[in-house]
């Protein structure tokens, strides 16, 4: 796949590029801050940007504006954005447009080869990644708002596995399950948050982030 | 010369007034001056007293009139102030010159209180003139009673009289003149200088300042810490973490690419710890605890990136506060020589100073750099603060072209 990407330490965006090409990936472009990164993926049309929230020249949050604004614009181009820790309101404004070809990734996650490129992979097929650590405090937060609490130990499981953007097939994998086993448990969940069943796939996961966060 | 020197303590307090941190108050009080120097002003205060009496009668004489007519009152008001302030400043001088007084610099005082301070001190000092008069005519009655003594024609009763009379006499006269000096610098101090009061409320409102500029220091440090932390250290794992990880991937694909990588992880392990390391001292240098201000400034010197002396004379140990204030002060200043003055050397004088008003650590921070050092920028406004909290003050001189020499004076009270 072309990806761009825009991370300001010299150090992480070197190894990324090798990571990346290394895994026969092509990087289209590295760029050092988010000042250009916009006009650049209008010029390069990578198919995924890999961005990180915090860059000059205010090291606050450039990024992530210019990854909502790269959404918004080119829907068709998948958006990894990554973040020093975990910042609920961040995930939310990048999320606010739907969960198709986004993702929000902490940054030690990058160290995690597989995860990373997984997640890259996700990103790309049209699907979400959401860290772990992200969907873990979002349920722990908001276990005192009800719902939740009715959930059996399996099923929050299977929604924690399922807000981080994986398939059904992949969740019964990853929680050793069948497929059928994994539809059960997700339709119990969706009746207990009182989630209607005509959203579409990744219409689930937004909905569940969007939900929790409430 | 010691009148210049007054003046110029003068000027300097009154830039400092205007600085907010880091300002340090002028008191209005006395530093004794010598006997002789204060009998010699306070004479010199009776002709002055003379010319402000003239002045308001001549000034009455004249412009009185256009005082009372409206359509003149103002421009005659002005004429009026105007010689009142050139006899006020006067006084001042004189004040300053023979009795010491430290006044604040930029002082402005309303006309109406001017002209009534000039009014009293006019008075008063026509007062301490005739009190003045009567010493002098006590003597010279004095003298015609010693003669009497020499030539016999003196009655012992009447000697005895003549000398209870005379004793108490002049008790009362110097009671006077001293009661008299005394309310002349009470006057001066009341219209050149802050009252008490005042006093009191420009303290609050520093230390208000320079406790809203610590926590601000402190937060601003916190910031630089998290920054340091995690766009240095933590990139620098997650960097050496990826690398380790595509060692492992390529492990079977490619062995000999997979030891290339290995060997560059543990290089940058060594790098990251280099990394933590820097961040820990410029969080707090360890060394300043256990070995002392000087050893501490040997390690900037040593991290330093341009040629830097240090002179360090102070032979006690200093308190922990003004150590740690110290040796931020000029860490600070020595980075930013290096960094934004793009300066080739650094000299760093570290002294103790004497009294008077306790022991003083002076920090003379002195670099070749380009200078233009903007003294509201947010770093120099760190040191200010740093050093305002222990009512130092610190003063910049950085034109534009350099050299930029940065002074900060540390109480070790």
């Amino acid at each position: 796949m072309r990806v761009i990407l825009a991370e300001d330490s010299t150090l992480l965006r070197e190894g990324l590029v090798r990571l990346l090409t290394e895994e026969g990936h092509e990087v289209v472009a590295a760029l050092g801050d988010a000042g250009t990164l916009v006009a650049e993926v209008g010029a390069l049309r990578p198919d995924v940007a890999v961005v990180d929230i915090r860059m000059p020249p205010t090291h606050t949050d450039e990024g992530l504006r210019a990854a909502v604004e790269i959404r918004e614009r080119w829907p068709e181009t998948g958006v990894l954005v990554l973040s020093q820790h975990v910042e609920r309101s961040y995930a939310a404004r990048l999320l606010a447009a739907g969960a198709e070809r986004v993702g929000y990734l902490l940054k030690d996650r990058v160290a995690q080869v597989e995860e990373f490129l997984d997640a890259l992979e996700r990103v790309h097929e049209g699907g979400a990644a959401i860290d772990p650590e992200v969907v873990r405090q979002l349920v722990v937060r908001s276990t005192h708002g009800d719902p939740l609490a009715r959930l059996t130990p399996r099923e929050r499981e299977v929604l924690e596995v399922l807000a981080q953007g994986y398939t059904n097939a992949a969740i019964a994998r990853q929680l050793h399950l069948s497929l059928s086993a994994v539809e059960k448990y997700l339709n119990a969940v969706f009746d207990k948050l009182e989630l209607r069943r005509a959203d579409g796939y990744s219409r689930r996961i937004l909905a569940v982030l969007r939900y929790l966060e409430s | 010369m010691r009148a210049g020197g007054e003046l110029d303590s003068d000027r300097s307090a009154g830039r400092e007034a205007g600085r907010g941190a880091g300002q340090r108050i002028e008191r209005g009080d006395t530093v004794p001056g010598s006997a002789p120097r204060r009998l010699a002003g306070s004479l010199l205060g009776c002709p002055t007293a003379l010319l402000g009496v003239l002045f308001f009668l001549a000034s009455g004489a004249v412009l009185g009139p256009f005082l009372l007519w409206p359509r003149t009152r103002p421009r005659a008001r002005e004429v009026l102030t105007a010689g009142a302030r050139r006899l006020a400043a006067l006084e001042r001088h004189r004040r300053s010159a023979f009795f010491g007084d430290r006044f604040p610099g930029p002082y402005t005082v309303s006309d109406r209180r001017l002209l009534r301070y000039l009014a009293v001190r006019s008075w008063t000092g026509l007062v301490y003139g005739i009190v003045l008069g009567l010493l002098g005519f006590g003597a010279v009655l004095a003298v015609l009673l010693v003669g009497g003594v020499v030539r016999g024609t003196l009655g012992r009763a009447e000697l005895f009289a003549q000398l209870l009379l005379g004793g108490v006499l002049l008790f009362l006269d110097l009671q006077g003149l001293y009661a008299l000096a005394a309310l002349d610098a009470r006057l001066a101090r009341e219209c050149f200088g802050p009252s008490e009061s005042e006093l009191l409320r420009r303290r609050i409102d520093e230390l208000a300042v320079s406790r809203a500029a610590v926590v601000q220091a402190v937060d601003a440090e916190r910031r630089r810490i998290e920054r340091d932390l995690h766009d240095g250290v933590q990139q620098r794992l997650v960097a050496l973490a990826m690398l380790l990880g595509r060692a492992r991937r390529s492990r079977d694909r490619d062995p000999e690419q997979a030891d290339a990588l290995l060997l560059q992880a543990h290089g940058e392990a060594r790098d990251v710890l280099a990394e933590l390391r820097d961040v820990a001292w410029r969080v707090y240098p360890s060394a300043l605890d256990s070995l002392g201000l000087e050893e501490a400034l040997g390690g900037v010197a040593q991290r330093c990136s341009v040629p830097l002396r240090i002179r360090f004379e102070v032979a006690g140990p200093l308190p922990r506060p003004v150590e740690t204030a110290a040796y931020f002060v000029v860490s600070e200043a020595v980075t930013n020589a290096a960094k934004h003055a793009s300066a080739s050397a650094v000299s760093v004088h570290v002294s103790l100073g004497g009294p008077p008003g306790g022991p003083l650590l002076t920090l003379r921070i002195e670099d070749d750099g380009r200078g233009g050092a903007d003294p509201a920028g947010s770093g120099l406004t760190g040191l200010r603060s740093r050093v305002a909290a222990l009512d130092g003050v610190l003063r910049v001189d950085s034109p534009l072209g350099g050299p930029t020499t940065l002074v900060a004076e540390l109480p070790c009270a």
